[in-house]
């Protein structure tokens, strides 16, 4: 009888042991922003049956690891050699290239963001989001005066891949059109919104969110104007997402 | 032809009873279930999670029962000595190796369907639309793990379970790299080296190439036409290594 009570007690001063380990290590251990990235050569050399398999857990990996840094240190420093990781074991892994776009603009880095969607339009070139996004990033990230132009070029290309939405060739004129360029951005995020990511819609509503004036008239006049630029489902959500709070 | 599908039959009959095929078995089914909760964390990727983690577990776990089970089914035979009982009646040893091998490969195949049917099934309810490539990529594995089975009887006829479950692995390992010995053939500068490669890249079954796990999450349609002739290749592979294990277990003194 004592024999047992005393393996008994043994056995929950382990667990507790274990435990108090976990807990403690949990809220103590923070995510290193440098960790190390294998060569995509080693992969596709190593294992190419299972290639898209390890850009899987890789893509679940840079979730992780985008989400810890942007609440904590903003510090990325991998990110890009993960994202290229990913997309080069699976080249036709879309989700990879449009949520890379955003969070390399999160790690400073609008090149690679830029390169990324461009390698993403060279492998997926019958997803008209690819050049909608690059015109979209060359708009809103690049900086000298033939950003719009440049924009309107890639708009122009989403406009002619089959499929695409009928409000994307009036993007590459509404560039080209004189108008604000507060305007512009609001048509441009809620372009990005249409796209129907997960991601992007999150980050569309809170761009747009920022623009559109505080006043309950004000921001309802300018949320007309997107009317025409999505379809009327996705334009009755993206105003419960930004009419929210609102009476 | 009788008397194999006979012992075929029985084959099946002991091999499916198997605890550790159930238990092996119930371990895939939930790592596939498993593959729901890293699908949920995906951002939007269920589906493609789903298929890709999914196809692995049947892979692996289907290579864990083929090269186990396959291992063992000479081996027990002649350390039980039932294998002395079976051949004093009218059964040569070639049509016992086949008789084991169909019997093992029904087992796999009620196996890896009722893994194929979970798997469509879940990835279904996840994915919201049925997958018509899921079942096609788990019969190639399926393919892929008869070839395996049958390259594990031969080890098993000239080596012990272990060595010959531990070889098994090794060429199924071996034959997703096929290609990569194909490239060392090109490198190879003495002439010993490049037959070495040669030798080596004829020997190892190219497994690889009958592959379709990317296809299915969405990287390009396959081949048909490739996959057809080499699935032909892998089958002409099966019964070269059947032969072989047929000829030097009708030599073998017990």
């Amino acid at each position: 009888m004592r024999r047992r009570a005393s393996v008994v007690l043994l056995l929950l001063l382990c667990a507790a042991v274990i435990v108090a380990f976990q807990v403690t290590r949990s809220a103590k251990a923070g995510s290193p922003a440098r960790v190390f990235v294998p060569a995509p050569k080693f992969f596709l050399d190593l294992s190419p049956s299972y290639r898209t398999s390890v850009a899987d857990v890789y893509w679940l990996y840079a979730i992780q690891y985008y989400g810890q840094h942007v609440r904590g240190d903003q510090r990325f420093d991998s990110l890009p050699a993960m994202l290229d990781l990913i997309t080069q074991l699976s080249p036709g892994f879309k989700q990879a290239y449009l949520f890379g776009a955003f969070a390399l603009i999160d790690a400073r880095r609008p090149d690679l963001s830029y390169a990324l969607l461009e390698r993403g339009f060279h492998n997926n070139p019958q997803d008209w989001r690819f050049p909608a996004y690059l015109g979209f990033f060359a708009y809103t990230y690049a900086r000298g005066n033939h950003k719009d132009l440049v924009a309107a070029q890639w708009y122009a290309k989403a406009a002619a891949v089959p499929g695409r939405p009928a409000y994307v060739p009036r993007l590459a004129a509404t560039l080209i059109a004189k108008g604000g360029q507060r305007a512009k951005a609001m048509i441009l995020w809620a372009q990005i919104y249409a796209t129907g990511d997960t991601y992007s819609e999150q980050k569309a509503v809170s761009a747009l969110d920022q623009l559109l004036p505080a006043g309950k008239q004000a921001r309802m006049q300018a949320v007309a104007s997107l009317q025409g630029t999505m379809s009327p489902a996705q334009f009755n959500d993206l105003i419960a997402a930004l009419f929210q709070g609102y009476r | 032809m009788r008397r194999v599908l006979a012992i075929a039959g029985n084959t099946f009959r002991e091999t499916i009873r198997d605890r550790v095929l159930a238990v092996i078995v119930l371990f895939a089914l939930s790592m596939i279930v498993a593959s729901l909760w890293l699908a949920s964390i995906s951002l939007g990727q269920q589906g493609r999670m789903m298929k890709d983690f999914g196809l692995v577990a049947v892979s692996l776990f289907g290579l864990i029962v083929a090269v186990f089970v396959a291992a063992s089914l000479v081996h027990k035979e002649v350390e039980k000595r039932t294998v002395f009982v079976l051949f004093s009646k009218p059964v040569g040893r070639t049509q016992f190796i086949w008789g084991k091998f169909l019997g093992l490969a029904a087992t796999m195949l009620a196996v890896m369907a009722g893994m194929g049917l979970f798997l469509f099934v879940v990835d279904w309810f996840v994915a919201g639309h049925p997958s018509g490539w899921l079942p096609v990529a788990v019969g190639l594995i399926y393919l892929q793990l008869l070839t395996i089975m049958a390259v594990t009887i031969l080890f098993s006829t000239v080596a012990s379970a272990i060595l010959a479950s531990v070889l098994g692995i090794c060429v199924f390992v071996a034959g997703q790299l096929s290609h990569n010995v194909l490239s060392l053939t090109g490198l190879g500068h003495g002439a010993v080296l490049r037959g070495l490669s040669w030798v080596v890249f004829v020997l190892v079954p190219n497994l690889s190439a009958v592959d379709i796990k990317a296809s299915v999450v969405g990287e390009g349609a396959p081949d048909w036409s490739q996959v057809g002739l080499w699935g032909g290749y892998l089958a002409a592979y099966i019964v070269a290594v059947l032969v072989l294990a047929s000829v030097i277990f009708r030599r073998k003194e017990f």
